[in-house]
């Protein structure tokens, strides 16, 4: 008893810290996700759970045809949509985000602005950027048309060279505010000290940026970029919204979360085609696996290089 | 005299501006698209895309408020969107607070299986998690729907708040523990107000999804009192029909009440996010 | 004691007459969001006849509605009456048992034609389990005036098809609406052009039967037909969605559109002046033309509602003459009832069309059993033939090899 009593003493707060996220977390997340994943280990006839099935719905997954050339397909479409949203974050992103802090008159307005299509729902987004790339109609055909750049006017959604890429800078276009505010904030977190250091020393502005401004700005950006990457290989409403499910035209933007959702429960803008439980909850778990890899580095990277300060 | 780095750094500075205002123009852009055509009829949409709408009577904004509940889901959003937030930054915030400032065993594990849930698509997880309300009896009650959210919103937030916490110096922690503080005095009095900026973009980055989720409310909801607002726009979207002219005309309405609460709180939003990352 | 005994019987007679009023009350959902006030006249018209059943109609999104019927029927909830999908879309639900056999249990059923009721039908046990609701065709719609102003006339063999097709691009209008941004347009594009070419009925019995398959030159043949057209498509074609096809068409911006019946009624909502008139499209010799058609759904019971009787009334109501009327009237549809009269005209040419030279809907009726559904491989496929990606011999290999996956061709 007084064994029990003296633990309480010293681990009590860490139960009541932890108690009350654990519970909610792991009932009504943790608890269905781990349910499904173990579909992937049953064999499936509709909705009928037939016999155990082992590892066959991951062979089928990763060496059958269709499945497998899908599969590799969207892992394909998703390390791109990954490296184009994070060369676009870092690059863009982080230079609006140095501009800004330079504490401009209109400062407040910019900020407001840019984190503007954050509050929009991605079928709003969906919709105003499919309606804007309307080739015949569209905003940006008519200011194309406008400028004489007539010839650069392409069914950009429909064509298989174009239609993921624009899909990614819809997304970068709806993203990109939450890294700009992220980095923003960062930045001002530095003390005017370092900077004023390195220009008494003679730096001039890039090496200041360079050698001061960004290796402490390393955490930021690390922790950015792991919750990109995390969502990045997650993206699903968007594309089903702009494209739907079936990853057209012709599987240029088919993504693993959209080949997930038609194997498990049929193709819905086909209208009426069987889903494939097994197989589907199997794509489920090879996803959470290559994301939880390359971020378990992700996030043993960034605590290494947190700096307090 | 003006120095080298000055005259360069007015150039620089325009463009700089330059480059700011166009990303601006290209964010609103849209934006203010959506509105002009939620003020226009479907055959006039079509026919000038772009032109100001030839009418600014309010009359389509009746309709949908009428044909989609507006009032009645606007409060169920609301209350179900406001109960997710306050449930999650109560929950998440002790939970993040634990895995960054104490070292335990079962530390890391525990926050890897925080951060498990977002690696998944969270749809796979349906009929279980369907089956789990029908069993718990929260069904077509809005309790549903606040745990899932809360649930789902868990990993990503006990990691950004764990990053938050993880910056605060131990100087504070030890010398409250020194005046007589206990454990949870500490996180409740010092430390957790010293995080708010994390607080409000936990708060931000989750409230937007769920305001517009439509998923969830689908399959959890059946009858009209709980229904969100996402539910109520639905109507507008046939198989075959889509009423263009009332599909815009939601698409505004049912953004406003964010974008109003953001344009009325991003000062504070992003005051608070960037003054308190300044070190005090 | 004779009060009591007053008492008693009023309290008796008041309970017996409150139990005659007791209202049972059915839940149908649907994916028919655009019907809903249609749905609630016919509710109506039943509520009236039978004052002790209520019938409330839930539409839900078209493209979530399949995951959220699946998901609570199998977890045990859902409505009452269930809105079903054709073919392939209700064997799943039948094999698990969660929707009610109904061919003993609605004797109306018998009435219905025999190929109309192999939309709702379990192939696994034969059963019926749906009252089919409507049928749709897929053929040309043409703009009736502009026809007339350009004097041209519904063309009767392929030839004449493609001159009236450069007419209508010479007086500066599109001559087919038709886009290929959304995949399943391309299926309906095929269902319009394809069974002239394929041969219709005796193609689709040969492949059903095991004595062809998608490799037969026949089946290329029809694809090829469809890539003939592009020079006909709207500019841009890549990027025309189905919306953009619909007010191409509606707005007068192009003189044809190959697309469903189901169109009448959206068309007639986004611009009433317009008068559409139909015609299969022909094939290489006068007499070859031929359209589609295919049952779109039926109505079916979840087999865990606690009011199956109440369910099985409505659902009698459902699959009378008086309901099919009713829905054809209201919702300028082809009622799968049998007995019905269209309309309109433009829906009576439709009907007409289909009893003279209409075949079912090659890969939606008999291809959708499987993952990859025929329908999505000929969708996907024929959008990267469209976009220039890929051959028609390609694209033929893989639907072929996709559907082999699943479905034995012997």
């Amino acid at each position: 008893m007084a064994n029990a009593r003296r633990w309480w003493g010293r681990h009590g707060h860490l139960v009541v810290f932890l108690l009350p996220a654990l519970l909610i977390y792991g009932a009504f997340m943790a608890y269905p996700l781990v349910s499904s994943l173990s579909y992937s280990l049953y064999e499936w006839d509709g909705f009928i759970r037939r016999g155990f099935a082992g590892l066959d719905n991951f062979v089928t997954v990763l060496t059958r045809w269709p499945f497998n050339e899908r599969f590799w397909g969207a892992l394909r479409h998703n390390a791109l949509f990954f490296a184009l949203t994070f060369v676009i974050q870092t690059t863009l992103g982080l230079y609006l985000a140095v501009l800004l802090a330079r504490r401009w008159r209109g400062s407040a307005f910019f900020q407001a602005t840019y984190f503007l299509p954050h509050t929009l729902s991605l079928v709003v987004v969906g919709f105003l950027w499919r309606m804007m790339l309307n080739p015949t109609w569209g905003a940006v055909a008519q200011g194309l048309r406008r400028v004489g750049l007539e010839e650069w006017v392409q069914p950009w959604l429909g064509q298989s060279g174009t239609a993921l890429v624009t899909i990614i800078l819809v997304n970068a276009w709806a993203w990109l505010g939450f890294p700009i505010l992220v980095f923003l904030a960062a930045i001002q977190a530095i003390p005017k000290e370092f900077d004023e250091a390195a220009l008494v020393d003679g730096a001039n502005g890039w090496q200041r940026f360079r050698f001061v401004s960004f290796p402490l700005l390393l955490p930021s950006l690390a922790m950015v970029s792991i919750l990109t990457f995390i969502w990045d290989f997650n993206a699903f409403e968007l594309v089903f919204v702009m494209q739907g499910a079936s990853g057209a035209p012709s599987y240029a933007t088919d993504l693993l979360a959209t080949f997930f959702y038609r194997t498990s429960f049929g193709d819905p803008t086909t209208g009426g085609e069987p889903g494939q439980t097994g197989l589907g909850a199997a794509i489920g778990v090879l996803m959470l696996v290559i994301i939880g890899i390359v971020s378990a580095f992700g996030v043993r990277f960034t605590q290494r290089s947190q700096t307090e300060y | 005299m003006r120095q080298p780095g000055e005259r360069r750094r007015g150039l620089a500075g325009l463009l700089g501006l330059a480059l700011l205002v166009l990303v601006a123009l290209l964010f609103l852009y849209p934006v203010l698209l959506m509105v002009l055509t939620a003020f226009k009829s479907t055959p006039e949409i079509f026919r000038s895309p772009f032109g100001l709408p030839e009418s600014w009577a309010l009359d389509g904004f009746a309709d949908v408020w009428r044909r989609a509940s507006f009032g009645r889901y606007l409060r169920n959003s609301l209350l179900i969107t406001g109960s997710s937030a306050a449930l999650l930054l109560l929950t998440a915030a002790p939970a993040a607070y634990a895995l960054a400032r104490y070292s335990f065993r079962l530390r890391a594990g525990l926050f890897l299986f925080f951060l498990a849930g977002i690696m998944v698509p969270i749809r796979l997880g349906i009929l279980p998690l369907y089956l789990l309300m029908r069993d718990l009896g929260l069904l077509d009650t809005p309790f549903s729907l606040i745990l899932t959210y809360t649930a789902s919103g868990m990993p990503m937030s006990v990691f950004l708040l764990s990053v938050f916490f993880r910056h605060l110096p131990r100087e504070l922690e030890d010398a409250a523990r020194i005046d007589g503080c206990s454990e949870l005095q500490t996180f409740w009095r010092i430390m957790l107000p010293l995080v708010r900026p994390g607080l409000a973009t936990v708060v931000i980055v989750n409230v937007v999804p769920w305001w517009n989720d439509f998923f969830f409310p689908l399959l959890f909801l059946q009858s009209d009192t709980w229904k969100t607002i996402p539910l109520g726009m639905q109507i507008f979207f046939g198989q075959h029909l889509i009423d263009w002219s009332l599909v815009f005309s939601g698409m505004l309405l049912a953004s406003l009440p964010l974008l109003i609460i953001y344009l009325l709180m991003s000062r504070q939003f992003i005051a608070g996010l960037t003054a308190g990352a300044v070190k005090g | 004691m004779n009060r009591t005994i007053r008492l008693l019987a009023t309290t008796l007679a008041l309970s017996l007459l409150t139990a005659a009023l007791a209202q049972t009350t059915l839940e149908f959902w649907s994916w028919r969001t655009e019907d809903v006030e249609a749905y609630e006249k016919f509710i109506a018209a039943f509520e009236a006849d039978n004052t002790d059943i209520q019938v409330n109609f839930t539409p839900y999104l078209n493209t979530e509605y399949n995951t959220i019927v699946a998901t609570a029927l199998q977890g045990g909830g859902g409505p009452d009456i269930v809105h079903l999908r054709a073919y392939g879309g209700i064997e799943a639900l039948a094999e698990a048992g969660l929707i009610l056999r109904l061919d003993d249990k609605v004797p109306a059923l018998a009435d219905f034609a025999p190929g109309i009721l192999l939309g709702a039908t379990n192939r696994a046990d034969g059963g019926v389990y749906g009252v089919p609701f409507a049928l749709q065709t897929v053929q040309v719609l043409y703009n009736v005036d502009m026809f007339e102003e350009l004097g041209l006339s519904e063309p009767t063999t392929w030839d004449e098809f493609l001159a009236v097709g450069d007419a209508l691009k010479e007086s500066g209008v599109y001559a087919l609406a038709n886009g290929a941004l959304e995949p399943w347009t391309l299926e309906t594009l095929f269902g319009g052009v394809g069974p002239a070419f394929y041969g219709g009925d005796e193609y689709l019995e040969a492949v059903t039967g095991g004595e062809a398959d998608f490799t037969d030159p026949r089946f290329a043949a029809a694809l090829e037909h469809m890539v003939a057209l592009q020079p006909y498509l709207a500019e841009n074609y890549m990027g025309v969605g189905y919306t953009d096809m619909q007010s191409l068409f509606a707005f007068e911006q192009a003189g044809m559109l190959i697309g469903g019946s189901y169109e009448l009624g959206t068309l007639a909502q986004l611009n009433p002046e317009l008068t559409v008139g139909s015609f299969a499209v022909p094939g290489e010799a006068p007499g070859d033309a031929a359209i589609s058609y295919y049952v779109d759904g039926s109505y079916g019971i979840n087999a865990t509602s606690p009011n199956q009787e109440a369910a099985l009334r409505f659902i009698a109501f459902l699959a009378t003459q008086e309901y099919g009327q009713m829905f054809t009237d209201e919702l300028q549809q082809i009622s799968a009832v049998p007995g019905v009269q269209p309309s309109s005209e433009a829906l009576a040419d439709m009907v007409a069309l289909m009893d003279e030279a209409g075949t079912p809907y090659l890969m939606l009726t008999a291809f959708r059993y499987g993952q990859p559904s025929g329908s999505t491989l000929l969708q996907n496929e024929m959008q990267a033939v469209m976009g220039g990606d890929q051959s028609v011999a390609d694209a033929v290999a893989n639907i072929q090899r996709g559907v082999s996956e699943w479905y034995d061709f012997e």
